[in-house]
């Protein structure tokens, strides 16, 4: 916002020194952020954060900030160790991510909401008069879509070049692990699905998963065909179906120790005859991890559990 | 031979081909259609007709020869375990209370076994307990329930308090239903695709269950489709032919519940096959419980099986529910048999 | 269900019961500015409604719980008027908006536009739900024959109408199972979760409008009670009216249904309470139903926010629970009486 035009003559001889003193002061006020769904004005260095997804927490942690409230499904251990480390345990858990407090979300007094696109744009007006208010997908797109958003907080925090930094340390970790990887993997393929004991749902190439497993040089599964709505990268999956992909690898992503459909599959031979379950590659994963919490920090974690897969394969 | 009116509507128009047997055998052409239909579709393309000799292989068979045996012959006999089990019990339903518009959903068991299994996804200590034996035993709580406000177990129960027990009853697990929406995605996308009826994972151990009560049960039905044949007369009239219409109310909508319990326990609710399949049934041969039995048993099997067809053919990578291929199949059919009955109402 | 009853000293009932509700409605919609997942003082609501200094919330109270407020309670006493309308003209003590399926044509109508049309502003959202509600009800009133109803057809009817929409909701919600179908299916459990003055506004002006037609229509089926033919003479014009009422009846629920999702059992019960508290008469007893539908739906809304934060237990639930007991007992104590 620049300050009123002073109607004397003579200042306007002084362009350069008009110019300097309205950038000077919209440096101190907000700063106008486009996001998915319109543009907000932010100003420039929120302290008090709520973010209403997992991957925006680790945004946030990638830059040692500390949100002040969480959508955490009520549930603190969802939130990932390799960020509780940087961003502490102060939080105030906001209620599911589908359904946001917004009574506690006000009773924190934010400075700046983070929000998801697909969960939230109902309430977005609603959130916008509680505080500023950003909105950026974090549930579709795959592992480049997930680092465009991370760039984008960072831009909308103010803290560009710091994210910046972290992104391109980020990317030098990710290409040593790579680098370790991909001797093993050329030519395997390989295959993500989250199970438990109802179903199996696999994800498909074009999903977050499924793009990380490709840049580490598996091949993938299941066809490339197909647009990336949820319904296609999120398939429930029959044993039949399965056992005509047929996948080289199987990853299994499960939560806690309940009991799988897998368990149940074990005796039957056509579970058996899988090529994955035949040459024994058959890994059990946190879904938790691997599914729910997106961002750069636990990419790194899901980076080891594949380099811990793929020393495997020697 | 005397016509049978079924309600006070009037009777429903017969269609009479030339021969009964013609029906039969057109009946049996398009269950067969449909049984093929499913069990040449599926996940992998080399599994067809010739597989069907795995059964004898044992060990030997191929994994085309063993998908068939264990995988698509046992989903294409529960599916029509599934038809035969909800038709006879929707065709029990609408004989007992006299109105050709009951069916297995109005007795709360479909609800109560929903409650069942959004307790087994939310409550920790329940979670231990397979799906099907919660929802067998919420399921049949609730009919339990629905008997008891109807009346049941004090003598004093008619249609009508049945019918409205079970909208009362089904509201409870109604709202656990819609309680599971809320809860985070796993759960809500779980308790989704329970409720409309899903069969992808069924094994011959389901398929034997299912079966196991069918085949009894269709017995017992027959046995009383004398007096169901009596009851659509009437209470009146049938009071002096010294039978007690309320003993076979009680008896038709036990087993009904029961062949009921045993299909949610295996597939979840599916809810068109009971209220759909007696209609095309008493279309095609009229009111006669001794005949409508057996076509009852053909058309629900036909039914619910060229619905596990069509949810496999379906262009889409993941399989439709089978309820809902139901859904849609049952959906005009009986929208059209409700708008036909209020045509003829004034005739 | 009694007649009018002649009795010997002035019906006081009527006037007290309205009085008492009329101060109950406004007090429990006061008390729930307090109750929430913040539970706030005294100090800091007043300090938020007047505008003064101090500690205030002005999101909590003045953006959140009054709106919501206020439209559970409009909401709750749509649905309950709907209810005591469909009640009396199909002279049916069990028919509800639920069972002539309204509910699931106007939520069937809401997710096909919320899914395939989503370009279509919330605030426009009760155009499809009212269409939706209509279809379903013209479909069952006709299939039920007008004039001579049978309960327990109307009620099968109603039913399997309501069978089918529900298929076709249970279609779309696995058909879309992306988060975005969330606040759908959060919306249909009756929940008023981000709920605020815009959706208040959206459909205020067609509710009270409504309410009020309702309400003069009352008086006009006091004299339909008497039967077709008296009414007539009385100079009554009873088709007409009927088909307003109805029509009132199906946009009241549906529109309501359309901000506020499907809440169960409110459209049922409250005549019926109504009924039981000061008698058949309508003109008292549709004001009645719509008071205690609005309190029904208040409570239940605010005991949602407070039971278990941060979580919310939707409105639509309590509803159905309390009426799911209700239902039961009515019809256990009918059973006595008997």
């Amino acid at each position: 916002m620049s300050p009123p035009l002073e109607p004397q003559a003579d200042f306007m001889k002084f362009p350069t020194v008009f110019l300097a003193l309205a950038l000077a002061a919209g440096a101190a006020q907000a700063r106008d952020v486009t996001h998915e769904l319109g543009t907000t004005d932010v100003p420039d260095s929120p302290e008090r954060i709520v973010v209403l997804e997992f991957s925006f927490i680790d945004a946030l942690a990638a830059l040692n900030l500390a949100p002040v409230g969480i959508a955490d499904d009520d549930q603190r251990d969802r939130v990932q160790p390799v960020w509780s480390e940087r961003i502490g345990d102060d939080w105030t858990s906001v209620g599911t991510r589908k359904t946001p407090n917004l009574e506690i979300i006000a009773s924190l007094q934010p400075d700046l909401i983070i929000a998801d696109k697909s969960r939230h744009a109902a309430v977005y007006e609603t959130l916008g008069q509680i505080a500023p208010t950003v909105v950026y997908d974090s549930l579709t797109g795959d592992y480049e879509d997930m680092l465009a958003v991370a760039d984008e907080i960072g831009t909308a925090l103010g803290r560009a070049e710091e994210m910046d930094a972290f992104q391109a340390g980020h990317g030098a970790r990710m290409d040593a692990l790579r680098a370790d990887v991909s001797e093993q993997t050329q030519g395997d393929d390989a295959q993500f699905g989250v199970i438990n004991a109802n179903g199996l749902w696999l994800h498909s190439p074009k999903s977050y998963v499924g793009s990380l497993l490709a840049s580490f040089g598996f091949a993938p599964v299941m066809p490339l065909t197909g647009s990336d709505s949820y319904g296609e990268l999120y398939q429930k999956t029959t044993l039949e179906q399965l056992s005509a992909l047929d996948p080289g690898l199987l990853i299994l992503g499960k939560s806690g120790d309940g009991r799988t459909l897998d368990q149940d599959w074990n005796a039957d031979s056509l579970w058996q005859q899988i090529d994955a379950v035949e040459r024994g590659r058959l890994f059990d994963v946190s879904s938790d991890l691997w599914s729910r919490a997106r961002g750069m920090l636990t990419a790194e974690e899901i980076a080891a559990d594949i380099r811990d897969i793929a020393a495997t394969l020697k | 031979m005397t016509d049978l009116t079924f309600s006070r509507t009037g009777r429903p128009p017969r269609i009479r081909l030339s021969r009964g047997g013609m029906r039969w055998a057109v009946l049996t052409c398009v269950l067969a259609a449909g049984a093929l239909a499913s069990l040449l579709t599926g996940g992998r393309d080399d599994v067809g007709l010739a597989q069907l000799a795995g059964l004898f292989a044992g060990e030997a068979a191929s994994t085309a020869e063993q998908t068939m045996r264990d995988i698509r012959l046992p989903r294409t006999l529960a599916a029509a375990g599934l038809g035969i089990n909800l038709g006879v019990a929707g065709l029990l339903l609408q004989a007992v209370t006299r109105n050709p518009l009951a069916s297995p959903a109005i007795l709360g068991i479909n609800q109560g076994a929903a409650l069942g299994i959004v307790l087994g996804l939310t409550v920790p200590a329940l979670a231990v307990a397979p799906g099907w034996l919660l929802a067998s035993v919420f399921g049949l709580a609730a009919a339990c329930l629905t008997f008891a406000i109807a009346g049941l177990f004090s003598g004093r129960i008619d249609s009508m308090r049945l019918i409205l027990g079970g909208v009362a009853v089904g509201a409870i697990g109604f709202s656990a239903v819609r309680l599971g929406y809320t809860l985070e995605d796993d759960i809500a996308r779980e308790v989704v695709r329970w409720t409309v009826g899903d069969i992808a994972d069924l094994r011959i151990d389901a398929a034997l269950r299912l079966l196991a009560f069918a085949l009894p049960g269709l017995g017992l039905a027959y046995l009383m489709a004398h007096r169901l044949n009596l009851m659509a007369m009437g209470h009146a009239a049938s009071n002096g032919l010294g039978f007690d219409p309320r003993a076979t109310l009680v008896q038709g909508t036990v087993l009904a519940a029961l062949l009921t319990g045993v299909s949610i326990s295996v597939a979840g609710p599916i809810a068109f096959v009971g209220l759909v399949a007696p209609h095309i049934a008493r279309w095609l041969c009229g009111a006669d419980h001794r005949r409508l039995l057996p076509v009852v048993v053909l058309i629900g099997a036909t039914l619910t099986i060229w619905a596990d067809a069509l949810s496999k053919l379906l262009p889409q990578a993941e399989e439709a529910p089978v309820g809902i291929v139901v859904a849609m199949l049952g959906a005009p059919w009986l929208l059209v048999s409700v708008l036909r009955r209020s045509g003829t109402a004034h005739v | 269900m009694s007649d009018a009853r002649r009795p010997e000293f002035p019906d006081l009932r009527g006037p007290v019961t309205l009085a008492l509700l009329g101060v109950l409605l406004p007090a429990l919609m006061f008390a729930g500015l307090f109750a929430g997942a913040i539970p706030l003082e005294i100090e800091t609501v007043v300090n938020s409604l007047l505008g003064r200094d101090g500690p205030r919330q002005d999101f909590i109270v003045l953006q959140s719980r009054l709106p919501r407020a206020l439209l559970a309670a409009l909401a709750g006493g749509a649905l309950a008027l709907s209810g005591a309308l469909i009640q009396a003209l199909m002279r049916n003590p069990l028919a509800s908006p639920k069972i002539v399926g309204i509910n699931s044509g106007a939520a069937f109508a809401v997710l096909v536009t919320a899914f395939y049309i989503p370009a279509l502003p919330h605030s426009l959202l009760p155009v499809p739900a009212a269409l939706g509600g209509l279809m379903a009800g013209a479909l069952v009133w006709w299939c039920a024959q007008r004039g001579d109803i049978d309960p327990r057809q109307l009620t099968l009817v109603g039913l399997a109408v309501g069978l089918t929409l529900d298929a076709g909701v249970d279609a779309l919600l696995v058909a879309n199972t992306g988060p975005e179908s969330s606040a759908p299916l959060i919306w249909l459990t009756g929940s008023l979760w981000g709920r605020g003055w815009t959706h208040l506004a959206s459909v205020a002006p067609v509710l009270l409008t409504l309410a009020t037609a309702a309400l003069i229509l009352a008086f006009r089926l006091d004299l339909q009670a008497l039967g077709p033919r008296r009414a007539a003479g009385l100079g009554v014009r009873v088709g007409l009216e009927r088909t307003l009422a109805l029509l009132a009846a199906v946009i009241l629920a549906s529109v309501a249904v359309s901000v506020v999702g499907v809440l169960g059992f409110v459209g049922l019960m409250a005549p019926h309470v109504a009924t039981r508290l000061v008698g058949g008469r309508h003109r008292i007893m549709l004001p009645t139903a719509a008071l205690f539908g609005a309190v029904l739906t208040v409570g239940a809304d605010t005991l949602g926010r407070a039971i278990r934060p941060p979580l919310e237990i939707s409105a639509g639930i309590l509803t159905a629970l309390m009426g799911a007991a209700f239902f039961i007992w009515l019809l256990i104590a009918e059973d006595r009486r008997i």
